[in-house]
This record gives C-alpha cells, sequence and structure tokens, in this order.
C-alpha cells in the first residue's frame, strides 16, 4: 500500500488510533519537540507550559462530555477542586490547621484524586442525565457555588478560605520531582512530568473516543432521541461520560497545584469553569488536538496579553490613570477571545483544517 | 556534528535559564540579581546604577483593588523621594518597571512572579495571603525579600516577610481593651471574613475576651454588600455590647447602617480595611458617626510627623485620599533600611540583603511609628504592638479624626505571639 | 411574629431586584436562545452611571437616563458581538458575552475609582410602620418598581405591535421572518431591554448601599432563579426571583439555628433551592417542556 497512505484495506485500519502517517509523524514530532524543549526555554515559561500541559488535561476531561457527549458542563471546576482536595489530603502530613494522610508518592495521590471525583461525578449523573442544554450549564453552575461554600467551611480540608493548603508534592517512590538535582531543574523535570502524563491521557482519551463508547457520545451530542430509538442507553452513557470527564478534573486539579504552590479554595469558581469552556470552544469541540490547543492557548493568553506592554508605550503603566496597561491587558484578554469565537467559531482546529485543505489541494487551492 | 551542536545548545539555555552571576561593583558592593550598573529607565543621575524591586499587586478586577491602586502609588512616590536624596549606596531603586496585577488569584501570582523574578531583587510589595503564599517556597529559596500588603500574624513567621505594624491579632486586643476601659463592654461579637484577615482579627478578640472575661462569639461573614443579612441577624438578634468587624468598606456601611436602623446601639469597632472616607456619604453616615470606631495600625494621614509631612508633599495633588496611600508609604521604610544596611554591609546581592533584614534591630519610620518598631532581629517577639483608634469625623481629610494615639494595651503587651493567631480560632 | 414577616418584606425586596434582574436573562434568552453572562456588567455600569448622574439630574432623573444608556451600550454589544454569531452554538455565544463581561466589567471598575460610590436615593435606610411591621421605605421601593416595570413589560409584550412580534419570534423565528417580522429588531429590541432592566435592577441593589467593583456578583443569583421558574418564562422569572429573596432573607435570618451548615449559608440557598426544584421539574417551575421530532 506504499503511496497511496489514504487506502484502508481494514476496517481496523480506519479505525486505528493514529490512522493516518501524518498523524503518526506529527505525533512522534511532538514528543520529541517536548523532550527538547526544556533544554529551550527558561524555566519560568516552562513552568507556564507544565501548567499548560495539565490545563490540556482537564481540558480534555471537559472536551469529552461537552465535546463528544454534548452536555455542556459548567461544574468542572467542582470536580477541580476535589482533585486537588484529595491529592493534598493523601499526600499532605497533618498540619496545624489541615490534615494529611502523608502518601506523597504520586502514583497513589493521582488516581485517587481522579476516582474520588469520578465517584462525584457519577453522584451527579442522575440529575444531570434528566437535563439538558442550559438547563444542565447553569445546574453544574450551582454545583460550582455549592461546592465553593463546603470548600470554604471545611478547614481542616483545605484550610479555609483566604487561608488554603499545600498541594500534593510531586514525588515518585521517594524521588522529589519538584526540586532541582543533577537531572534537572525542578521546572525541566516537571514539565517532562506533566508532558509525559498530557500524551498518556490523551491517547486514552482518544482511544475512548474512537470506542463504542466514544461513538455512543457523539450520537448522543447530535441528535439524543435518536440515539436513544437505535438502542444507546442515554442515561448509562451519559452517566459514563461525565465519570470520565470527572476523572479527568481530578486529575488535572491533583496536577495543576504542586506547580502553582498553593491552593486557595476561592479558585474553584466560576470563572475557572469558564476558563475551560473556553479551552473546549476556542480549541474547537470534539476533538482531543483541538482541546490540548485551546489549552495551551487560554493559559499563555495571559503573559501574552501582559507581554504586550513595551508594544504600547503610549498607555500608562500608572494604575491610578485612565487607560492603563492592567485594563487594557485585562479587556484584551476578553476581546481575544469575543474576536477568536466570531472570526473562527471552530476554534483552533477550523484553522487547521482550513490550512490543511488548502495545502492538500494545492495548486488547485481557492 | 550535529551532536556537537546539540549539546552546545543544551549548554547554552542551560546557562542561560541560571542567569545571576555575583559580580562586584567599582564601590565594592557584591550584587547579583536585579542590580545593574546602567542607571534605571527614569533616572534623577544617569550615573548611579539600578535596583530593581517588583511589585506585584490588585490592580484591576480583584476584591482589593481600591487599597491596593493607592497603596503601589504610594510606593512609588516613597522610591522616588528616596532617589531624589541620593538613592542608596550609588544606585536608585525603581519600582516601575516591574509592576504586576495579579487579580487576587494564587495562580495569577505566581505566573507573573515567574516572569520577573529573573529581573528583581526584591519585592516592593506582595499583595494577598494566598497569593503570596503560591511563591513562599521560591521566595525563600531564592533569599528573596518581600514587603506584604497586609497585617497579618503569619508574616511574625516568615524570615523573608518584611511586615510594619500591629497584625490584626494585636490590633483586635488593643480594640477589645479600650472598649472595654471606655464603654465598659461585657459581650463581643467577631463579625468577620474567612481568611488570615477575618479568623487573625477574631482570634485576637477572642484570646482578650477570655483575658479580660467578656462573653465572646463570632460569625464568618462573606464579601459582597447583599450577603451580609445573616451577621445584621445576629447583631440584632444577640445584642453584644462590642462588634469588631473584619470585612470591607461596603459590607461595613451594610452592617452598621442596618444594625443601627434595626434598633442597635452597642459599639463598632472596625480594622483600618473596613474604612473608606466615601462612606460619609452614604445612607450608613449617621449610623457610622454614630457607633462606629476604626482601629488602625499607625497615625492617619493628617497626623505631625516627618514622615507624614513626606508622605503628604510627595503626593501632593492627590485626589480621593485613602489611608492606602499612607499604608504602602510606611510599609516601605523596612526595605529601605535593609537597604541602606546591605550596601554598608557591601553585600548587595539577595543573600545578603536577606541577612541585612534579619540584623535590623529597628527602622527609622521617620516618627511613623514609635522608636524599636522594625526590630526583625528579634523574630516574632520583636513585633509592635502599638494601634491608634479613630472616629469617622466630616471635617477630616481622610473622614476620621482622632480619638487615643497610638498604645498598647494590657492584654496584647502581656501576649506572646508564638504562632500566626488564625490557627487558634 | 413580627421578626417573620419583617424578614418577608425585605426578602420581597430583594426578590424583586432578582426578578428584574431575571427578567433581563429571560428576555433575551426567549428572543435568541442564549443566556448573557454580560447582565452582570451591565448591572455594575448602569449603577455607576446613575452614581455620576444623580448630582446634575437628580435621582428619577438619573435612574431614567442611565437606563437608556446601558440599554444603548446592550445595542451596541449586540450589533458589534452577537450579532455576527446568529445561528451559532448557543455556548460560542455565551462565553462571547463572557469576554465583553469582563472587558466592560474592568471599565466600570476604572470609573469606580478608589473610593464607595452612592446612588443618592431618596429613601436611604428610612423605616416607616405598616400594620405594626417597621419597613425599610427602599424595599416599598424595591418592590413597587418592580411591580410597575414587570406590569408595563408584560403589557407591552401582551398589547404592543413589537411585543407580538417579540412572541412570535420566540416561538419560530423563520415562520415569524415569513410573516415580515423583523427578527433583527427583535433581537436589538431584547438585548436594550435586558441591559435597561440590569441597569434598574443595579440601582435597586444599590439603594441606600454603596456601590463598588463586587457587586456584579448579585447578578450571578439570577442565574438560578431563572432555572427555578423556567428558562423561557418571564412569569417563571418574577415569581424564582420573590421565592429566593425571600427564602434568602428567612434563611440569613434563622440560620444561628442551624450553625452545622457553616456560616452565610444564605449565599448557597438559591442553587440548593434550583437542584431540589429540578428533580421533580426538569424544565423548571413554567419552564416549557421541550418536544422534540427525531
Amino acid at each position: 500500500m506504499r503511496g497511496r497512505p489514504l487506502l484502508y484495506t481494514s476496517y481496523r485500519a480506519d479505525m486505528a488510533l493514529l490512522n493516518t502517517p501524518a498523524k503518526r509523524v506529527s505525533l512522534g514530532l511532538l514528543v520529541l519537540l517536548g523532550l527538547a524543549l526544556p533544554f529551550l526555554l527558561q524555566d519560568s515559561t516552562l513552568n507556564l507550559l507544565a501548567m499548560g500541559c495539565v490545563a490540556a488535561i482537564g481540558a480534555i476531561g471537559l472536551g469529552l462530555v461537552t465535546g463528544y457527549a454534548g452536555q455542556v458542563s459548567l461544574g468542572h471546576a467542582f470536580f477541580f477542586g476535589i482533585g486537588a482536595y484529595t491529592s493534598a489530603l493523601v499526600s499532605g502530613e497533618t498540619g496545624v490547621r489541615t490534615m494529611g494522610l502523608g502518601v506523597p508518592n504520586l502514583l497513589v495521590w493521582l488516581p485517587a484524586a481522579g476516582l474520588v471525583a469520578l465517584l462525584f461525578g457519577v453522584l451527579v449523573a442522575p440529575l444531570a442525565t434528566r437535563l439538558r442544554g442550559l438547563y444542565l450549564a447553569i445546574v453544574t453552575l450551582g454545583l460550582v457555588f455549592i461546592g465553593q461554600h463546603v470548600f470554604g467551611e471545611w478547614g481542616s480540608l483545605t484550610g479555609g478560605t483566604g487561608v488554603g493548603r499545600a498541594p500534593a508534592r510531586l514525588e515518585l517512590f521517594g524521588y522529589d520531582v519538584a526540586a532541582t538535582d543533577s537531572m534537572g531543574t525542578r521546572e525541566q523535570k516537571s514539565f517532562w512530568l506533566m508532558f509525559s502524563l498530557l500524551i498518556v491521557f490523551a491517547l486514552a482519551a482518544r482511544n475512548l473516543a474512537r470506542s463504542k463508547v466514544g461513538r455512543a457520545f457523539t450520537a448522543i451530542r447530535d441528535r439524543d432521541i435518536a440515539a436513544g430509538v437505535i438502542g444507546v442507553n442515554l442515561s448509562r452513557y451519559k452517566t459514563i461520560a461525565f465519570a470520565v470527564s470527572s476523572f479527568y478534573a481530578g486529575c488535572a486539579g491533583a496536577l495543576l497545584y504542586p506547580l502553582v504552590g498553593f491552593i486557595e479554595p476561592g479558585t474553584f469558581s466560576l470563572l475557572l469553569s469558564v476558563q475551560y469552556i473556553a479551552m473546549v470552544l476556542i480549541g474547537g469541540a470534539g476533538t482531543i488536538s483541538g482541546a490540548i490547543a485551546g489549552a495551551f492557548f487560554i493559559t499563555l493568553l495571559p503573559s501574552l496579553t501582559r507581554g504586550l506592554q513595551p508594544l504600547v508605550p503610549f498607555i500608562s503603566t500608572s494604575p491610578t490613570e485612565l487607560p492603563n496597561i492592567f485594563q487594557v491587558e485585562t479587556i484584551l484578554y476578553g476581546v481575544l477571545v469575543i474576536g477568536f469565537l466570531i472570526f473562527e467559531p471552530r476554534g483552533l482546529f477550523g484553522i487547521w483544517i482550513r490550512v490543511r485543505t488548502y495545502w492538500k489541494t494545492w495548486p488547485f487551492s481557492y | 556534528m550535529r551532536k556537537l551542536l546539540v549539546i552546545a545548545l543544551v549548554a547554552a539555555s542551560l546557562t542561560a535559564c541560571r542567569g545571576g552571576e555575583t559580580t562586584t561593583d567599582a564601590g565594592g558592593i557584591k550584587t547579583d540579581v536585579g542590580v545593574t550598573k546602567e542607571p534605571c529607565p527614569q533616572a534623577i543621575d544617569q550615573a548611579k546604577g539600578c535596583i530593581y524591586l517588583g511589585i506585584i499587586s490588585d490592580l484591576t478586577e480583584g476584591p482589593f483593588k481600591a487599597l491596593a491602586v493607592p497603596i503601589t502609588e504610594a510606593q512609588k512616590a516613597f522610591w522616588k523621594r528616596v532617589n531624589e536624596a541620593g538613592g542608596i549606596g550609588g544606585y536608585e531603586i525603581d519600582v516601575t518597571k516591574f509592576v504586576k496585577d495579579n487579580k487576587y488569584n494564587p495562580q495569577t501570582h505566581k505566573e507573573v512572579w515567574d516572569q520577573i523574578k529573573g529581573q528583581v531583587l526584591a519585592l516592593a510589595q506582595t499583595l494577598g495571603s494566598p497569593t503570596t503564599a503560591a511563591i513562599m517556597s521560591d521566595l525563600k529559596s531564592g533569599n528573596v525579600v518581600a514587603v506584604p500588603a497586609s497585617w497579618t500574624s503569619q508574616w511574625a513567621f516568615d524570615d523573608v516577610i518584611i511586615e510594619s505594624g500591629a497584625n490584626y491579632c494585636i490590633e483586635s486586643m488593643n480594640s477589645l481593651d479600650y472598649a472595654v476601659e471606655k464603654y465598659k463592654s461585657k459581650s463581643v461579637l467577631a463579625v468577620h471574613y474567612a481568611g488570615d484577615y477575618g479568623d487573625d482579627a477574631a482570634a485576637g478578640v477572642k484570646f482578650a475576651a477570655e483575658k479580660l472575661g467578656l462573653t465572646f462569639s463570632h460569625l464568618k461573614t462573606d464579601a459582597g454588600a447583599d450577603k451580609q443579612a445573616g451577621a445584621i441577624a445576629e447583631i440584632v438578634g444577640k445584642k453584644p455590647d462590642l462588634v469588631i468587624l473584619t470585612t470591607g468598606p461596603t459590607e461595613t456601611a451594610t452592617i452598621v447602617g442596618q444594625a443601627a436602623a434595626r434598633g442597635y446601639t452597642g459599639r463598632f469597632i472596625g480594622t483600618s480595611p473596613t474604612w473608606n472616607p466615601a462612606l460619609l456619604q452614604s445612607a450608613a453616615a449617621p449610623a457610622l458617626l454614630a457607633l462606629y470606631e476604626q482601629s488602625a495600625p499607625w497615625n492617619s494621614w493628617t497626623t505631625n510627623t516627618p514622615g507624614h509631612e513626606a508622605l503628604r508633599k510627595a503626593l501632593t495633588g492627590v485626589t480621593a485620599l485613602s489611608e492606602g496611600y499612607t499604608a504602602g508609604w510606611v510599609w516601605s521604610y523596612p526595605l529601605k533600611a535593609a537597604l541602606q544596611k546591605a550596601t554598608a554591609n557591601k553585600d548587595l546581592t539577595r543573600a545578603g540583603l536577606l541577612a541585612a533584614v534579619k540584623s535590623l534591630d529597628s527602622v527609622d519610620y521617620e516618627g511613623m511609628l514609635p522608636t524599636g518598631a522594625g526590630n526583625f532581629k528579634a523574630g516574632a517577639t520583636g513585633q509592635v504592638k502599638v494601634t491608634a483608634i479613630y472616629k469617622p469625623d466630616k471635617a477630616g481629610v481622610t473622614g476620621v479624626s482622632l480619638v487615643k494615639d497610638l498604645f498598647v494595651g494590657p492584654t496584647a503587651q502581656a501576649y506572646t505571639l508564638d504562632s500566626a493567631c488564625f490557627n487558634k480560632l | 411574629m413580627d421578626e417573620l414577616l419583617e424578614s418577608v418584606v425585605r426578602g420581597l425586596g430583594r426578590g424583586s431586584v432578582y426578578a428584574l434582574l431575571a427578567l433581563g436573562f429571560v428576555i433575551i434568552f426567549k428572543a435568541t436562545r442564549v443566556i448573557s453572562f454580560a447582565q452582570p456588567a451591565f448591572m455594575l455600569a448602569g449603577a455607576v452611571m446613575v452614581t455620576y448622574l444623580v448630582g446634575p439630574l437628580g435621582f428619577w432623573g438619573a435612574l431614567a437616563a442611565a437606563t437608556v444608556l446601558t440599554g444603548l451600550l446592550a445595542l451596541g454589544v449586540e450589533r458589534t458581538a452577537v450579532r455576527p454569531m446568529v445561528g451559532r452554538p448557543a455556548f460560542v455565544v455565551a462565553i462571547i458575552t463572557l469576554g465583553v463581561d469582563i472587558a466592560v466589567r474592568v471599565i466600570v471598575n476604572a470609573y469606580i475609582g478608589n473610593d464607595v460610590r452612592q446612588v443618592g436615593d431618596p429613601w436611604g435606610l428610612s423605616r416607616v410602620e405598616l400594620a405594626g411591621l417597621i419597613i425599610e421605605k427602599r424595599d416599598v421601593a424595591r418592590i413597587v418598581t418592580a411591580a410597575v416595570l414587570v406590569a408595563a413589560l408584560f403589557a407591552y409584550f401582551r398589547f404592543t405591535r413589537m411585543g407580538l412580534a417579540m412572541r412570535a419570534a420566540s416561538y419560530d423565528q423563520e415562520a415569524a421572518m415569513a410573516q415580515g417580522v423583523s427578527v433583527g429588531g427583535v433581537f436589538a429590541v431584547s438585548w436594550a431591554m435586558a441591559g435597561g432592566l440590569a441597569a434598574v435592577a443595579g440601582t435597586f441593589v444599590a439603594v441606600g448601599e454603596n456601590v463598588d467593583g463586587l457587586m456584579w456578583t448579585i447578578a450571578l443569583v439570577a442565574l438560578p432563579v431563572i432555572i427555578l421558574g423556567g428558562l423561557d418564562s418571564p412569569a417563571g422569572a418574577v415569581l424564582g426571583g420573590v421565592i429566593v429573596g425571600v427564602l434568602q432573607e428567612l434563611v440569613a435570618g434563622y440560620q444561628s439555628h442551624f450553625p452545622w451548615l457553616g456560616g452565610n449559608i444564605s449565599v448557597i440557598t438559591p442553587y440548593v433551592v434550583m437542584l431540589i426544584v429540578l428533580l421533580v421539574k426538569p424544565y423548571g417551575l413554567f419552564g416549557t417542556r421541550e418536544v422534540e421530532r427525531v
């Protein structure tokens, strides 16, 4: 079949995880790039990219429930918080204000965080499967508010509002990833760790999406009644979608805060949920690579707008004057999100499709 | 060949990452990060080098924006004055190039800190406790000295944080001493935000109430004028003699105004962040004038000390005065003292600056705080414990007038700070 | 008993404001099938405009001017940011409105400055005695204003040409268009109306209180309110607002009896009530059940 890369001779080949040579090559290149980046970039940028990797894991999870199964959830921040606190609880020591179980191994607290979040996802699912569209969105938003109240009040777990607690420790069988040593600096090693985890989570999600479950998801998204009629068990698959998505959110929550350095209960707010929805929509709903691209876009956008400071010299840097650079920075964030969605509603993935089509048909493109 | 290139690249980037080599300048002062031979961007004397200090504050949409902006402006004015007076050890100080907005979000705080940490010697302001906690391990491992913008008792236990003024915990003890002496209060209710601001004050109230034999209760409330119904019901229902408030200005107006309207006649004392001069125009003004007093860790804008005079001179033309300006100004003195000490020690590296902080046994606040304040050498036991009491006054420039000048109450005097108060609530 | 009834009156005052806010959301939803997250920003903008205009125009003049100006602002946002998105998924538009919210709020925050501001209302915290109950005048003002506005709006939908067009368009946009209804016009009027309602609501939130940058969070309470009442039901929005307002005041008044629930439980009451109602009625109290063909 050499030379005819898009000819599939079996269903199996068509549905393969990486079904085109281009995908295989680009994945390989990406992995190489990811491994090499820590040598090429500043530590601060690396930390940001590591956060991007973690955000991507969260966005993939939301992408599964929102992009694939079509159930818009604004409750991601709640599951995020559950993951963050479970991991901190498992990994931390009991201190003056907060309790901990003292098991710092990442291979223990990461699955624990994911599973507890998954459990909550399953608990919420019976309510969620009854609702659709905006009703579902706002009900899941209710979870976020109730969650914030509980997180704020439960001082022995979270440290309480405004105080917070230390996050989980990035430790593998006694080896501290978050410490600079001969292997590399803290940022280099945490980037490698997060990058490899992202690859694992992304491949797992893509594998799920191409399976029977994934097809059921898309059927529900495209027309849930039709899906029900042809034999897709709606409540079962919606529950699975919520469970998997919560698992991803829990893991992302557990991984993000070791990079941030601190967990404050106020963090798990509507704003966080919205950021993740924005990641999925900007990346392109219903694709794994889109969710990843969107996650990096939203994570890097604030530092990008901050970086514009020297380019607009006529705007004041004094916070008392109007307009000042800090306002412009924040507004720009809003405006970029708006502009992006207006001009490319299919998101980053849509841009990629356009570029690809252009070159595929070159020189006969129009 | 390719291998060589890769190795060269790796080596180059590794050194590029680290930066901050220790050098020694013409005056024999050792420097590393954030100090340059080149003059500051807005240098007064082009011959001097530049010390860069970072500011991370809540500048656009966070909950403390109304205080953070004046604090930041006052700090800029403070360091400008230092530069005009000849700078420190042949250097001028820049606090304008690395000003960042944290939106009161720990993650953003960490991100902007990562962005500037290779370029600043110290932080002239790091606003917020959860936000500062996010970079605390970095500050400690990098020996970076930072000026906080809050009065929590936690700061007494962090070497790298150079705080000024009595913390909320001590301040509420003083308030209680004052109220017992003046109003013979028998019961007290602490209405407070969650976290190290409100909990800290409430813990101080609790301790003092036990000492002085008052009945104590406390109630957590949230930010937002619409969320105070519970607090008001509690005050009106329990009728304590005294209510200690640790909230924000709008919440204070709502609580005091409505509690008074519903027949409460006891006293309110609020910590300094509960006050804003514009409250005197609000519907709650009569109630505030009648029932409310404010405790403060230092004297207000109009006081006559050399420091206050310099502050007023440096900020002439500022309309909409607030005590945020005073706070930003006072907070800057310890860092100035530390920089002076470090240059005198010929060691202006980060480690050198931290060593200078640890050896400071007093800071010259130009009269804004009593002599002996700023004893960082003594750690937690060196904490300054003075509080002043103000009352709302339409004639006052910042809407307040002095009731009781800086004092240390017997309860606070006897109290030994052995860990952060808010953990004991 | 008096205490209880007084709490109820306060709750009605609070609920009236929620009702106005929720109506704005519902009007936009009925026209465009989108939840506009820009409403909080419009609410804040309206209240801040009043604080500036109250000097020259007096309270009622300032209120009218701010209502019109905020309506125009909302109209502008609709034309530039929302109209190009007609036919796109509702959530993409919702995220766009969130972007608008951030941008508008930052600008408004700058105008609030470092001080708190007042809307300069005539009532302040003064009270009247009514049938043995001591009631705050501003609560009466809130209830009366909301009642008048709600009645006017319902009459508008019922009796005017544009009102009919709006109802038709919310039923079936294409059919309405075929009958000569300007659906674009309906969108514009809906957004402007919602903006104006948000401005009135914001001003009446701030009556007797102060305006600061955090005031926008009140508008979020309208979200559980509209779900409770049913997303596409104006009557549901009004009733839901009143229910939530009264419940919040009652919970706040009696929360000391339930200390194990944590402080300030009234803040999450709306969401809890919403969840409970939805368990029984998935489309809220008055929402239209979706009927779909495969």
